[in-house]
């Protein structure tokens, strides 16, 4: 960041998300999955607010939603997740997609290999790891959903945020603005 | 001098007002405050008025009263800062620099996690520190 803000660890940020979808998703709410998603994710919305309050500070206000989107795939992601989003997608009545090629805070998260007597059904392993994995990431995106969220909402526009991860660690968000 | 600052949330509600006039007059400021609300409306709807460059954060003078100016500033946040000050002759350019000042101390109040968006700061470090900032706006005026 120009001007030498102040700065935190990455592998902070990576372990309190790997610590807080454990202590919510194992730990408090074992049996809730939905209810573990929505606490982190009103965590992730009130971060967010407070970003977009502080990323925003130095420049003029945007004139509508898809600047304010932009923002969010430029210079929020830049900041955020030291790229930018890869690929913006809309279907010009309210529904973006924002498709990071190398979601920085998924770079770090593995699958467990399949048990070496099972090696003969390799094949069907390998799908099953494929869908494993994907099903792992989706708890540590519930985090930066609610990030995406909480920005475009304290920026005027009302969403909802979901993720959806194909293959380790590309990953898209899916911002459907409410009209 | 600096009679009064204030911040108003995305609502319009209050979050914040101080006044730094002798003998607790919030009330007055609490009127001025909120009927400029309507001008900074006024001037976000209809940009193409003179003065005011598109979309900027800083509004400049939003109306003179016998007593007081009235300057404003909206951020991207919809969060509205107002300055209420006695002096006739006033400096953009130190108009700017307080609404900047003082936006980043907004911002660092905000980011407090004790802070819920949307009520009123009732933190004493923000306070002390538009206390300063006000005291500064003062200085720079001078020299």
């Amino acid at each position: 960041m120009p001007g030498g803000g102040r700065e935190v660890a990455e592998s902070c940020v990576d372990s309190l998300n790997l610590e807080l979808v454990a202590t919510y998703c194992k730990r408090l709410h074992p049996n809730k999955p939905e209810l573990a998603a929505r606490r982190i994710e009103a965590i992730g919305y009130q971060v967010g607010l407070q970003l977009a309050e502080r990323y925003t500070k130095e420049r003029p206000r945007f004139a509508d939603h898809l600047e304010a989107i932009k923002f969010i795939c430029k210079d929020f992601w830049a900041e955020v997740f030291r790229k930018q989003v890869d690929n913006l997608k809309t279907n010009h009545r309210g529904v973006f997609v924002l498709q990071d090629n190398k979601f920085r805070w998924l770079t770090r998260i593995s699958v467990d290999s399949a048990p070496p007597g099972e090696a003969a059904q390799m094949d069907v392993n390998a799908a099953a790891n494929a869908s494993r994995a994907s099903q792992a990431a989706g708890q540590y995106l519930y985090f930066p959903c609610g990030l995406i969220r909480g920005a475009l909402t304290n920026l005027g526009v009302a969403c909802a945020v979901s993720a959806e991860v194909s293959t380790l660690p590309a990953c898209s968000f899916v911002v459907r603005v409410k009209v | 001098m600096i009679a009064s600052v204030a911040v108003v949330g995305q609502e319009n509600n209050p979050l914040y007002l101080q006044s730094f006039i002798d003998g607790d007059d919030a009330l007055k400021f609490h009127y001025i405050v909120h009927s400029s609300l309507d001008i900074i409306e006024e001037k976000v709807n209809n940009p193409k008025k003179p003065g005011v460059s598109l979309n900027e954060t800083y509004l400049g003078l939003l109306y003179p009263t016998e007593d007081y100016r009235v300057f404003g500033y909206l951020s991207n946040t919809k969060i509205k800062f107002i300055l209420v000050t006695t002096d006739q002759d006033v400096r953009d350019a130190d108009v700017r620099n307080f609404f900047h000042r003082f936006h980043a101390a907004y911002v660092e109040a905000a980011s407090n996690p004790f802070h819920v968006p949307g009520k009123r700061i009732t933190a004493t470090a923000f306070t002390e520190r538009v206390t300063n900032i006000v005291k500064s706006f003062g200085a720079s005026s001078l020299a």
